[in-house]
C-alpha cells in the first residue's frame, strides 16, 4: 500500500490485515555541492528499494511518504520521527520499520520507537545498471525476510 | 456523324473541370474522414502480447518468468515489471498464472512454504492456491489466481493480459 488515493481507499476497510509500515528516511542538504549528487543517488536508491518491498508485500506493508530531513541533525530529528511513528501506531500499525542508508541513525537507534533498517548503500553508481539491479534485488530479498521474521 | 453527339467546347471544359475538381476534393477529404473514423477502424487487440520465454524452457514445475511492459497512465509513462508462473499441466497444456494474490495484492510464491510443497503460498497472510490457481478455502483469498492470455508462435511463449478466472471457492 502506498500513500495514494487508490491504495488508502483499499486500506481503510482492510486495516486488520495491513499491520506493517516502512518509513524511508532520506537525508539531504541543498547547500552542499559536495554531497548533493550522492544524496540524490541515495534517495533514488531508497525509492527503488522501498518500492520493490512494497510491491512484493502490498497486502501487508504500508509504505509511508518519505521522511526528508537536513543531514546531520539526528539529535533534533528523532523526536519528529517518533511523532510520525506515534501517529501510525494509532491506526493501529504494529510493526514500524525505518529504512535508511544514512548510518548516523545507528547511534540514535535506541531513541527510535521503530525498527531501524540501516543498509550500507552504494556510494555511487548507475541506477539502471544490471549491477545495481542485482544488488538491490538481493538486499531487498534479505530485508523482506527480516521483516517476515517479525510477523 | 450526328450533331447530337458532338461535345461542345464549353461542355468539354465543364466535364474536365468537374472531374479534376472532384478528384482534388476527394484527395483532401479522404484523409480527414480516415482520421475522423480512425479509432473505430483500429482493431482492438486484447492487450499487446509480449514474448516471455522459449517454449522449451517450460516444465511441469511452475517457473517464474519476468518481463517489462510500457504502461501509460494519464500522467506518466512507466516501465512496469510483470511476472508470471508458467508450467505445463498433466494434459501438456501451458498454464500461465498471475502471481498477484487476490486477497490484497501481495506476490505469491510457488512451494515457498515447507508445509504446502505443492501449492502457491502468499507470505503476507498465508493465502494458498492449488497448482491450477484455485484458492484453498479457509485461507484469506476468495478468488483464484488470474490466468494470463497466451499464444505460442515460432517456439516462443507470448503473454498478454491477466484475466480473472472467476469461480472463487
Amino acid at each position: 500500500m502506498r500513500w495514494t488515493k487508490a491504495d488508502t481507499t483499499q486500506y481503510l476497510p482492510e486495516k486488520q490485515y495491513i499491520d506493517t509500515v516502512i518509513i524511508p528516511l532520506v537525508p539531504f542538504n541543498p547547500a552542499s555541492d559536495q554531497h548533493m549528487v550522492k544524496q540524490a543517488f541515495q534517495r533514488e536508491l531508497n525509492q527503488v528499494f522501498t518500492n520493490l518491498i512494497e510491491k512484493e508485500y502490498k497486502g501487508r506493508i504500508f509504505l509511508a511518504p518519505d521522511y526528508h530531513y537536513l543531514d546531520g541533525q539526528q539529535e533534533i530529528e528523532f523526536t519528529r520521527v517518533n511523532a510520525w511513528i506515534q501517529k501510525f501506531k494509532e491506526q493501529p500499525f504494529q510493526h514500524i520499520f525505518l529504512f535508511t542508508f544514512d548510518n548516523t541513525w545507528k547511534k540514535y537507534e535506541s531513541e527510535l520507537d521503530g525498527h531501524l533498517l540501516w543498509v550500507p548503500g552504494m556510494g555511487s553508481g548507475d541506477i539502471q545498471s544490471t549491477e545495481t539491479q542485482s544488488f538491490v534485488r538481493e538486499q531487498a530479498h534479505q530485508i523482506s525476510e527480516l521483516i517476515q521474521a517479525y510477523w | 456523324m450526328s450533331d447530337k453527339k458532338r461535345v461542345s467546347r464549353r461542355q468539354f471544359l465543364n466535364y474536365t473541370l468537374t472531374g479534376v475538381g472532384g478528384f482534388m476534393a476527394a484527395g483532401m477529404l479522404a484523409p480527414m474522414v480516415r482520421f475522423a473514423i480512425d479509432p473505430v477502424l483500429k482493431t482492438k487487440e486484447s492487450g499487446d502480447f509480449v514474448s516471455v520465454a522459449s517454449v522449451d524452457e517450460i516444465t511441469n514445475e511452475p517457473q517464474r518468468f519476468e518481463w517489462t511492459i510500457d504502461q501509460v497512465d494519464a500522467w506518466y509513462e512507466s516501465e512496469v515489471q510483470k511476472t508470471a508462473w508458467v508450467y505445463r499441466n498433466e494434459n501438456d497444456e501451458i498454464v500461465a498464472l498471475s502471481p498477484i494474490c487476490t486477497h490484497l495484492g501481495c506476490t505469491v510464491d510457488w512451494a515457498s512454504n515447507e508445509e504446502y510443497p505443492n501449492e502457491f503460498f502468499c507470505p503476507c497472510h498465508g493465502g494458498r492456491y492449488t497448482k491450477d490457481g484455485a484458492n484453498v478455502p479457509g485461507t484469506p483469498p476468495t478468488a483464484p489466481l488470474p490466468h494470463f492470455e497466451f499464444k505460442v508462435e515460432e517456439g516462443m511463449l507470448y503473454l498478454g493480459e491477466a484475466k480473472e478466472s472467476g469461480g472463487g471457492l
